[in-house]
């Protein structure tokens, strides 16, 4: 295949074989129809031991306060930020995918769009929990992170980018979720008309919310569909950009740097797509979605991830060739602290992970190895978690003043609710996968060979 | 049995009284250009970086979008993928408007001369960047890389007409995937040179990125508007039609908005933080008269364009797209304007010799477009995704 020249007068389909419409529903709802294998209750016991490592530290950390964990001056910042940015990343494939790629009639998109988004969602709740217990006291939290009329005599800060994250993530939170349901609520249908007991067909008849597949219903759920991708794409990028705010609009040297808003939402696609495709590897398999999920979508993630790492690549460049350009000694310095400093093994760690691994992916051997596109993917995940370590932490630990210069040691507590997000997340995974169809099957049927007006014929019949 | 067989061109010249206009505006512009140098060389020069850098952008910009069509395997641009092809050529008049800015150097950057540089901390730590001989050899690097890709990329497309050979789409793509991220460095570095070192103490890590991301609207704009107003005059093909136009409009919305995002972005951060060491560049385009044409930089290279496209049915109109792609391309001459001349003047200036460098700027435009048309297709006839280019349906 790779040494002849592809026939670029066809369009290529985006999944293998000619299922009927009826096929593709049976294979898509077989995880829920059947009983859950063993191997699912071993990922479950898992993934909730670790969530229950995260509450116990939870726990600790309510009774105790924030003194756990391992931040101190001049570290103020540590794990709490550090896993809120990993995760709110985490939570950009999804979006991107089904809006952004949706507007840019990408296909290949429908396949995997459905559990993308949901990783949104359940990246975004694990992003959340770190924000509201760096708080310190959450419950008075409410005060001044909503404006609302309230009795202690506490407003908003609106001048804060750290307030207009409270909007931004929770806009992108309802926006999100909003356009997932619409885009199972089709699926809920089918799901209903399937339905071989009482339960399922009263749960998926209310969450269907009357839809009998007219034509008048289409017209507007495409229209919806559509308006709501025209919403949710500026939000995919106005979430990163106002996270990348947080710290850009500060005067910390490394801190405050203009390319930072695109940067930071190029890394953000950059780790939800890592994630996405390491949660893809392993459905794909356990669900037998190989005809479905083709190697051509899987290679289409990786170019993404080359092109993306590779934008993440600039960014560092141009920061270190402008750190020195500018002829700022705090700045220059800072950046050669980072680099080799104390923590150099962050650096450099993140710039393997981020720049140097992913250029693997040059290699369409690579790109089509399930393996090697697993592997890669984590080592992206791991990149981008210490891309954000080394921005906040590096930064910090050396200020102005050389006698008030510090390290920073996380806990074992810090380390606790970073394994509980974990914990949490995959739960929320291996839950969304069992409960509900993990492809949408209302949108697959629309790129079967021959469901195009204008379709010119795959060797397939019409 | 393959998509070319069944696409006759009809082989037109463009029309004669375009063609006439664009001789005509090159040598108003010419003479205008002469007088200018003749009556005040150092303002002439600076009018010469904006021209220079304006043709740069719809030069590369469109390289840029030849590599994208391939790489990314798009099929709706294809049939007009040869206009790309054509405004690349640009190159060429982009090295000839460096000349006589190489020979006014002296009266242009404030760091090429050494007593400044000797009296002046911050710029000696950036001599080994900015320096006469490096910044000449950098703009050989670039001129280079643009224009091999370039002429490699126009090669294969062009003999694909005649041999219809689909390995040349392959190579093409191969290269297409070398070119973006050294085109991503190469004009990062461009803009900072002629642009940013203007003001040698200034710096920004998202220059690169304003540049480059205003170069690829500059060029789409300058596509959409050939494209539209030859369509329109039976140029292209019956098929193409409003989802075509669709396309283009809700590109060049996108990107004109993502340019926004970017110009807003730089502007926002620099503001907030109001460090004394970045803050002056936008102070000075914020008094003696500069805060208008700041104002009007919004107004014209977004919002005006941005009511203009929003709606799905402004984005099919062929006189909407005319009108936002000419208000794109001026505002974009307004937007290297405001990145140069307050180098030059405390306060917007406006005389002949603004106007010299626009009128030779799109007068060569149309030239070097019509005197492509004239020799080559205006539709890549062989290319294997002509055929679905043309069927393209939204």
């Amino acid at each position: 295949m790779s040494s002849t020249v592809l026939d670029y007068s066809k369009e290529l389909s985006v999944i293998e074989g000619l299922p009927s419409a009826a096929t593709l529903d049976e294979m898509i709802e077989k995880p829920i129809n059947d009983f859950p294998q063993r191997r699912w209750f071993i990922g479950l016991a898992i993934t909730g031991t670790m969530l229950m490592i995260g509450v116990v530290s939870l726990t600790w950390l309510l009774w105790k306060g924030v003194g756990v964990w391992g931040i101190n001056q001049p570290v103020a910042w540590g794990f709490d930020v550090v896993n809120f940015v990993f995760w709110v990343g985490i939570g950009h494939a999804g979006t991107l995918i089904s809006a952004i790629l949706f507007l840019f009639r990408q296909k290949w998109r429908t396949g995997i769009a459905r559990f993308a988004e949901a990783m949104t969602l359940f990246a975004v709740l694990c992003a959340v929990q770190f924000v509201i217990f760096h708080t310190g006291r959450p419950w008075l939290a409410m005060a001044w992170l909503f404006p609302y009329p309230n009795q202690h005599g506490v407003w908003v800060n609106f001048t804060s980018p750290l307030e207009w994250d409270v909007f931004a993530v929770n806009t992108y939170f309802i926006v999100s979720a909003v356009f997932w349901y619409l885009g199972l609520i089709p699926d809920f249908a089918t799901l209903r008309d399937r339905a071989t007991t009482t339960i399922k067909k009263v749960t998926f008849s209310i969450l269907s919310l009357g839809w009998r597949f007219s034509n008048r219903h289409w017209q507007h759920y495409e229209r919806a569909y559509l308006i709501m991708a025209g919403f949710a794409t500026p939000l995919v990028l106005s979430v990163h950009t106002i996270v990348s705010f947080d710290f850009a609009v500060s005067i910390i040297p490394g801190w405050h740097t203009t390319i930072f808003p695109p940067y930071f939402v190029a890394g953000a696609i950059f780790s939800g797509f890592a994630m996405v495709q390491n949660v893809l590897i392993i459905t794909r398999k356990a669900f037998k979605f190989e005809t479905l999920i083709t190697m051509d979508t899987i290679e289409k993630m990786n170019k993404i991830i080359l092109v993306t790492g590779t934008i993440v690549g600039y960014a560092y460049i141009m920061e270190f060739f402008i750190a020195w350009y500018s002829g700022n000694a705090t700045e220059l310095f800072v950046f050669v602290n980072r680099a080799f400093g104390p923590y150099w093994w962050a650096y450099w760690t993140m710039m393997t992970c981020n720049l140097f691994t992913p250029q693997l992916f040059w290699s369409k051997k690579i790109r089509t190895s399930l393996l090697a596109s697993f592997i890669l993917a984590i080592f992206v995940n791991i990149g981008m978690w210490f891309e954000r370590f080394v921005i906040i932490v590096t930064s910090l630990h050396r200020d102005f003043l050389p006698s008030s210069w510090g390290m920073f040691v996380p806990t074992m507590w810090d380390f606790g609710m970073l394994i509980g997000s974990f914990g949490l997340f995959f739960t929320l995974v291996l839950l969304f996968v069992k409960f509900l169809p993990a492809i949408a099957m209302a949108e697959i049927k629309a790129v079967i060979p021959g469901a195009q007006p204008t379709h010119h014929g795959n060797g397939a019949s019409h | 049995m393959s998509a070319h067989e069944s696409i006759i061109i009809p082989k037109k010249e463009l029309p004669a009284n375009i063609v006439k206009l664009g001789w005509a505006l090159t040598v108003i512009g010419l003479v205008l250009v002469v007088l200018s140098y003749v009556t005040d060389a150092q303002r002439a020069g600076f009018n010469n970086i904006i021209g220079f850098t304006f043709l740069a952008s719809v030069a590369v910009g469109a390289v840029f979008f030849i590599a994208i069509e391939y790489i990314a395997g798009a099929v709706w641009s294809t049939p007009f993928r040869r206009v790309l092809e054509f405004l690349g050529m640009l190159l060429v008049p982009v090295v000839l408007l460096a000349i006589p800015i190489f020979l006014n150097f002296h009266s242009l950057y404030h760091w090429s001369h050494a007593d400044v540089v000797a009296a002046d901390k911050v710029l000696q730590s950036k001599s080994p960047y900015l320096n006469e001989q490096f910044f000449a050899i950098r703009f050989v690097i670039y001129i280079v890389i643009w224009s091999l890709f370039y002429f490699i990329f126009r090669h294969n497309s062009l003999k694909q007409d005649k041999d219809n050979d689909q390995a040349r789409t392959k190579k093409n793509i191969g290269l297409a995937a070398a070119f973006i991220p050294l085109l991503a460095i190469s004009i990062s570095l461009f803009s900072i040179d002629w642009l940013m070192s203007l003001e040698p103490h200034w710096f920004s890590t998202m220059f690169g990125v304003y540049y480059f991301t205003g170069s690829i609207v500059t060029a789409l704009a300058v596509t959409t508007y050939f494209v539209v107003l030859l369509s329109e005059r039976g140029y292209f093909f019956k098929g193409i039609n409003e989802n075509h136009y669709y396309s283009f409009g809700a590109l060049l919305f996108g990107l004109l908005s993502f340019w926004a995002y970017i110009a807003f972005s730089q502007f926002m951060l620099i503001w907030y933080a109001n460090l004394p060491e970045e803050n002056f560049w936008f102070i000075t385009r914020w008094q003696n008269g500069w805060e208008y044409v700041s104002v009007a930089i919004v107004l014209f290279h977004f919002w005006i364009p941005y009511f203009m496209l929003v709606s799905r049915p402004s984005k099919m109109k062929p006189r909407v797209l005319k009108q936002s792609a000419a208000i794109l391309i001026a505002a974009h001459f307004l937007d290297m304007y405001w990145l140069v001349m307050p180098t030059y003047s405390a306060s917007p200036v406006f005389s002949y010799y603004e106007i010299a460098f626009p009128i030779l700027s799109i007068g060569l435009i149309i030239v070097v477009f019509a005197m492509q048309a004239k020799k080559y297709n205006l539709v890549p006839v062989g290319d294997p995704k002509l055929q679905r280019g043309i069927d393209f349906h939204l």
